[in-house]
């Protein structure tokens, strides 16, 4: 008897445990692990360095395993179209949309394809640079000098973020001096060492680059041939204001300022001037189950409000930019809208 | 001497985990040092940037070095780098002398790393500014010297080149990618194959099944023959390590370790190249060059001193100009990105003390690879002993799952280590020849960007003569090596043709 009342316990024990255990992996939308793909195949450049603090605050909150993986776009679309359990998401930033608009292969509308998750953060670091030794010294001359029908090199990456402030400077040519904007050449480019390398070589009068990557190479004296100075950063002025005052390694945030809006004038429609904040955000399978979708949410509202992973983002220039899902996916679509006109008028 | 707090018993440790895992990710096929410095970077974020580095250097150096043990001892480049100590590795192991051919391997692996890490401590920033001075124009004449390795290494001469082109014909399928300033339009594939190839194949399935899926199929061709017992015998019945070998390899080994560094600090020309071209100079300045490639020393020195070499070589541009040279320092700037620390051009005069301990890490590395695998390689050589129906499964188990990992799981890479494993096979026996056909592979994308780069910039084919003085050297060294390659192709026909007479 005694035996057979130990074998019940026991047997009810196991019971409750098994049944605990099941209900609260049930509670649990997000367990195990999650995989973080990113549009990019760099483990050195911002999307990965972005996503990984993401990730870890993600980690430490929802108690699971989180692993960015740096497969690129093509390869981290087709994995978020292949799965929809919830266990992969993908960071990546606007040139989502923008690979798009460009025409890029690969890339389709985010906003049909795809369900787009919270925004997450900013790097306003999106600058164009000329040689120290270049007779142009800011956009304004080398605008004037597309006027005057001198041709302007400016190296880039085609089909995107590297494209869309050179874009940006053709329309405001297209609009300031009708004709001339044929005079500002795009020289392709792929990596930032090939762009340098065009700035090194005489090959390219202005080329773009990032406050991260160049700051150093602004602090070369002139003689040096790598010496560059940045002429325009396409952030907005207010998102600029957000930095540490310290800046990005020895030039403070007030000496960033002078290279934005108002300081540089890169028109967008003759009244206002053009900016881009380049913005990182979550997209998910479109058949992704709504509850993990406002779980991510809520984690990461958590996390914000914490406060704690502003100041990792900011020590390492990223502006905290959190939004959930919804407000995420208007805001975006709202600025995918911009920045169509001004690639429309430009192909007009 | 702030830095010397940072040498704490963690930070030698960190370094000799690395190295050790390092070498083990090196050593199986289909996993690379790349795969290993990504894997582990997260696990830097935990730590400050001194011990992540420790981490991670090691990693990269016994990465790099542990590649040569599956390329010795089983015809199957455990690196991309390593493809050129198959060479004469694998004959050497066939010969019964792979435990020689791993010790030097070893050796010259060690002789190599310390090499580039002196010229990279000591210039550093001076080499940074000559490495600008190459442009596209300069960097596709060096692919293009590297790619006259084919002439030397065919042993017939226009199947040689034919298989050559085979493989810059392989690896121009797929996207022309706009991240190397191309259209993004894919090329050379019906559209059904988009999907599959829109990257083209994947260099390390490609590798694999090529030495590795093919040499399979070629002894499953040939039965299970042998048994533990004669394999034991042929283990031990060739020549001893001595290190009087490197007695007539002193000029070799610098020259490589020399090859190795300056093409690892040349952003974007790869360490394939490095191994390529060091074995092409060991070829074309031996005494014997007929004898590279059938189990000589010398080949396997070239190729592992080079490859080693790269590693400081590749630091140059990190840390003097922000840009990685390999793909390994590619992942590996991660690790700076991840603390929020900027390399760039006056990274090394602001970092001092990082700039220190990652000296000592890099040296350290070195030395801890070297004594981990010169004491192991007596029990690593004995995977030989291991009767090939139980070690080819594993083998190509691994391949598979290498294969699969490589790109984080794409099941493509997979088909393409069976397409090539199976085509490597079939090749062979048309007389198509391996060697030439992946060196092709390899430096066949590189060649084309920057030979389209170097037209769209300058628009005339005369640039790549007139560019600079360092193309025209360039175009001397390719004229020698492309002669000599004819020469000794002459003298050999006559000495055969005239062995066939005197019968």
């Amino acid at each position: 008897m005694k035996k057979r009342t130990l074998s019940l316990c026991l047997a009810v024990g196991v019971i409750f445990l098994l049944s605990t255990t099941y209900s609260l992996a049930a509670d649990k939308l997000i367990s195990g692990n999650l995989r973080i793909v990113i549009g990019s195949k760099s483990t050195g450049g911002d999307t990965y360095q972005n996503s990984a603090i993401v990730a870890d605050a993600l980690a430490k909150k929802l108690d699971i395993n989180v692993k960015v993986d740096a497969v690129g776009a093509t390869a981290a679309f087709n994995t978020l179209k292949r799965v929809s359990n919830g266990s992969t998401v993908m960071i990546f930033h606007d040139q989502s949309y923008l690979g798009y608009l460009y025409g890029q292969k690969g890339y389709e509308n985010p906003f049909e394809q795809y369900r787009i998750g919270p925004t997450v953060a900013i790097n306003p670091g999106n600058a164009y640079l000329v040689a120290k030794k270049s007779p142009y010294k800011n956009v304004d001359e080398v605008l004037k000098a597309c006027a005057e029908g001198n041709n302007i090199r400016v190296a880039i990456q085609p089909g995107g973020v590297s494209e869309i402030g050179y874009s940006a400077m053709k329309n405001a040519i297209k609009i300031q001096y009708p004709g001339k904007e044929e005079c500002l050449v795009a020289v392709n480019r792929g990596s930032q060492s090939d762009k340098n390398q065009a700035m090194f070589d005489g090959l390219a009068d202005v080329i773009n680059g990032s406050v991260q990557a160049n700051e150093q190479y602004t602090r070369l004296p002139a003689d040096d041939q790598k010496a560059m100075s940045f002429i325009w950063l396409t952030a907005r002025s207010k998102t600029i204001q957000q930095a540490n005052p310290e800046g990005m390694g020895e030039t403070s945030r007030a000496d960033l300022l002078k290279y934005v809006d108002p300081n540089v004038n890169v028109t967008q429609d003759g009244k206002k001037n053009f900016t881009f904040d380049k913005e990182f955000f979550f997209l998910y399978n479109k058949d992704m189950n709504p509850a993990i979708v406002a779980e991510l949410d809520r984690a990461l509202s958590e996390i914000f409000a914490e406060g704690k992973i502003q100041e990792t983002q900011k020590k390492s220039f990223f502006i905290p930019n959190f939004m959930p899902s919804s407000e995420a996916e208007a805001y975006l679509k709202d600025k995918m809208a911009q920045y169509e006109v001004i690639l429309k008028a430009l192909h007009k | 001497m702030e830095f010397l707090s940072a040498l704490d018993p963690l930070f030698f440790f960190l370094i000799f985990a690395g190295s050790l895992i390092g070498i083990v990710f090196g050593a199986i096929p289909g996993m690379t040092a790349t795969m290993a410095v990504a894997v582990c970077l997260p696990l830097t974020y935990a730590l400050d940037l001194n011990h992540g580095l420790a981490l991670l250097l090691g990693l990269y150096v016994g990465g790099i070095s542990g590649g040569l043990v599956p390329a010795i001892l089983l015809n199957i480049p455990g690196t991309p780098s390593s493809i050129t100590t198959t060479f004469d590795g694998y004959p050497m192991t066939q010969r019964g002398e792979g435990e020689r051919a791993l010790k030097v391997g070893i050796v010259s692996s060690l002789f190599g790393g310390l090499l580039s890490a002196a010229v990279l401590f000591f210039f550093a920033p001076v080499l940074a500014d000559v490495a600008i001075k190459f442009s596209y124009v300069e960097k596709f004449l060096i692919i293009f010297f590297a790619l006259t390795v084919i002439a030397s290494l065919s042993r017939n001469l226009l199947m040689g080149l034919f298989s050559g082109v085979i493989g810059v014909w392989l690896a121009l399928i797929g996207t022309y990618d706009v991240s190397y300033g191309g259209n993004g339009d894919t090329r050379l594939m019906f559209d059904f194959m988009e999907p599959y190839l829109a990257e083209g194949f994947s260099l390390l399935p490609v590798l694999i099944g090529l030495f590795g899926v093919a040499t399979i199929l070629d002894e499953a061709e040939k039965g299970i023959k042998e048994n533990t017992a004669d394999m034991k015998l042929s283990l031990q019945k060739g020549a001893k390590f001595s290190f009087s070998v490197f007695r007539k390899q002193k000029i070799n080994l610098l020259r490589s370790g020399f090859i190795g560094t300056f093409i690892g600090m040349l952003p974007g020309v790869g360490g394939s190249a490095a191994s390529v071209l060091s074995y092409t100079q060991a070829k074309n300045f031996s005494r014997h060059p007929e004898k590279l490639g059938t189990g000589e020393p010398e080949g396997v020195i070239a190729s592992e001193a080079s490859n080693n070499g790269l590693t400081g070589g590749a630091l140059i541009p990190l840390l003097s100009l922000g840009i990685p040279g390999d793909s390994t320092t590619a992942v590996l700037i991660g690790a700076f990105t991840l603390q929020g620390v900027q390399v760039g051009p006056l990274f090394i005069g602001e970092n001092l003390d990082t700039w220190n301990t990652m000296m000592v890490a890099l040296l350290t590395a070195n030395l801890m690879m070297f004594v981990t695998m010169f004491f192991a390689i007596k029990y690593i050589a004995r995977v030989v002993m291991v009767p090939k129906y139980i070690l080819y499964p594993i083998i190509m188990m691994m391949c598979v799952v290498g294969a699969y990992a490589i790109n984080y799981g794409v099941m493509f890479d997979v088909w393409t280590l069976l397409l090539f494993g199976v085509g490597g096979y079939l090749a062979a026996k048309v007389g198509i020849e391996v060697a030439p056909l992946v060196i092709g592979f390899i430096l066949g994308g590189q060649a084309e960007v920057y030979f389209v780069k170097s037209l769209e910039s300058f628009g005339t084919l005369t640039i790549f003569f007139t560019k600079s003085p360092i193309a025209m050297f360039l175009w001397v060294l390719i004229f020698i090596s492309v002669g000599y390659s004819i020469y000794t192709a002459v003298k050999a026909h006559r000495q055969k043709q005239a062995g066939d007479n005197g019968k």
